[in-house]
């Protein structure tokens, strides 16, 4: 373990900030950090950028992490986990706050990217001024297109055979339903997932993150091949847009 | 290869506490382990501490995951899907033989059974349990009266291990697993506080290997029943070492942190050597205690 300071606090909402740290972490874009909030918890947050992480409120550790304001110190351990693997022709679909390790996959990426991004409404937008080829949906219609970010590329009709790499990150119904629309479009070896799941020591060993086919989100993730997840997605709590 | 009544496809287990919470990991690693032994489980779930639980430094690791588990129901629900490409063993924690005995009932379908007796983070159970030799005894006895199936104790170095081990002896223990992690802890220098969120823990990996040995060494010249070895076994020439203390088996843990694969790993060294010194792994046990 070792301990940065947060040089700079970007409040982007009142949910959502990206803490900038005083240094770079040698990392690539989809690995993580597990972050230990003096007081709080420690917890797994994807890098934005190398020296950022952008963290939206939804527990206590995370609702506190937001209203940081610059110089505090964090715990740092990582960064851990495999990263998203680079392409030519990229197509990234970002649905919330899943939208941090693809930020920093989209700086990294040496290609022509395709964003599609949706988020609930304008405000939980983050970084959209940063995309250049950028498809915006909203689930309240508070800015582009309004429904989920699946049906937003229902709706574009994007043929997906002009992309030699797709990546995804977002809540896990969004996950799932972008699961079965790329195997419909027998997409998903070329497609990228980065998924969550509670964990505890991120290297491996205590097994609260293991998935249904005994592969490690910590380490054999967070970022699997899109025909490594059939078995989580395919038998399981995961529930698509359609189901709801 | 016996040990203890249990019937080992080779003698490289998987330690308890160790990528054993979901059936998915242990489907994977017992396709290379002697056998598994899950994560410890008691009759209600615990949610353990909270993070940091776990930390790395130079020679091993320090947790204090704090027994987290599902409860018994749910975790012998997950089980019903193990591929039994290896035996089975369900490691137990409980503050009483009642308790105890209940967890042997819900698990009838395992192969055998590991008493935690010496947990070193957990208020009421593991090494408290330990520490009171009776107790020790009497679910040892309830627990041998419950099932056939072999029962291991495993226990702690944080005290009169040889004394302990004689009682599990006398109560009918089908082996003797040593050892559970070594009491510790860590600071952080710059907030200047304990790092786990349990300010202590348990320390394991190659720290705690040369304790782990003696404490083999120990149990193996005082006790006839069988002595499975633990603590910091990372590669061939660790087991090839604990058997010449006397371990008829080894479990193997945090040594996953280098690879999911590592027990294949240890397996290939050490047939090699086997097969280099024209001997069975039956042969080396003990052997260093020749005079």
């Amino acid at each position: 373990m070792f301990c940065l300071r947060v040089r700079r606090v970007v409040r982007h909402s009142e949910k959502v900030s990206t803490l900038i740290l005083e240094r770079e972490v040698p990392s690539k874009p989809g690995q993580f950090l597990m972050v230990n909030v003096i007081g709080y918890e420690e917890i797994p947050l994807s890098l934005s950028s190398p020296n950022s992480i952008t963290v939206k409120a939804v527990g206590e550790t995370t609702k506190a992490l937001v209203k940081f304001k610059g110089g505090e110190i964090l715990g740092i351990r990582g960064p851990f986990g495999k990263s998203f693997t680079p392409s030519n022709r990229a197509l990234i679909i970002a649905g919330g706050i899943g939208i941090a390790p693809l930020r920093y996959l989209y700086h990294w990426l040496n290609a022509e990217v395709t964003v599609f991004y949706g988020a609930r409404s304008r405000d939980e937008l983050v970084f959209l001024e940063e995309f250049e080829d950028v498809h915006v949906s909203t689930d309240d219609g508070s800015y582009g297109f309004k429904g989920n970010v699946v049906q937003l590329l229902k709706r574009s009709n994007v043929n997906f055979d002009c992309f030699d790499r797709i990546y995804c990150c977002g809540p896990p119904v969004m996950l799932k339903s972008l699961y079965e629309l790329l195997k419909k479009n027998d997409a998903l070896k070329k497609s990228e997932f980065s998924i969550e799941r509670f964990m505890r020591c991120g290297i491996g060993l205590c097994g609260s993150c293991v998935l249904e086919n005994g592969l490690r989100v910590c380490r054999e993730g967070p970022v699997f091949r899109g025909d490594e997840l059939t078995p989580v997605f395919e038998r399981s709590l995961y529930k698509s847009h359609e189901d709801r | 290869m016996e040990v203890g009544r249990l019937n080992l496809k080779n003698p490289i287990m998987l330690a308890s506490g160790i990528l054993g919470s979901h059936v998915g990991s242990l489907n994977r690693i017992a396709k290379q382990a002697g056998a598994v032994v899950t994560k410890s489980v008691g009759l209600e779930g615990r949610e353990g501490y909270k993070n940091p639980c776990i930390v790395t430094w130079e020679c091993g690791i320090l947790n204090a995951v704090g027994l987290s588990s599902p409860p018994a129901k749910d975790f012998a629900r997950e089980l019903r899907s193990f591929n039994k490409t290896c035996p089975l063993i369900v490691s137990l924690f409980g503050s009483n033989p009642e308790e105890f005995v209940e967890l042997v009932k819900i698990f009838d379908f395992a192969d055998g059974f590991e008493l935690n007796l010496s947990c070193p983070h957990a208020k009421g159970l593991g090494l408290e349990v330990g520490r009171d030799f009776d107790l020790v005894y009497e679910i040892i006895r309830k627990v041998k009266g419950k099932t056939n199936k072999p029962v291991f104790a495993k226990v702690s170095a944080n005290l009169d291990y040889v004394e302990l081990a004689k009682v599990c002896e006398s109560a009918k223990a089908d082996g003797i697993v040593a050892i559970n992690t070594v009491r510790g802890m860590a600071i952080d220098i710059v907030s200047k506080r304990p790092v786990l969120s349990n300010v202590s823990g348990g320390v394991s990996g190659k720290a705690i290997k040369p304790i782990a040995l003696k404490c083999v060494w120990d149990i193996y010249e005082e006790v006839n029943i069988p002595v499975i070895g633990c603590g910091g076994i990372s590669n061939w020439k660790d087991v090839v070492e604990f058997a010449l203390a006397g371990a008829k088996a080894v479990q193997v843990g945090s040594a996953f942190y280098h690879s999911y694969d590592v027990i294949g790993n240890i397996l290939e060294g050490l047939n090699s050597y086997l097969r280099i010194n024209g001997l069975r792994f039956e042969d080396l046990v003990g052997l260093a205690h020749r005079r």
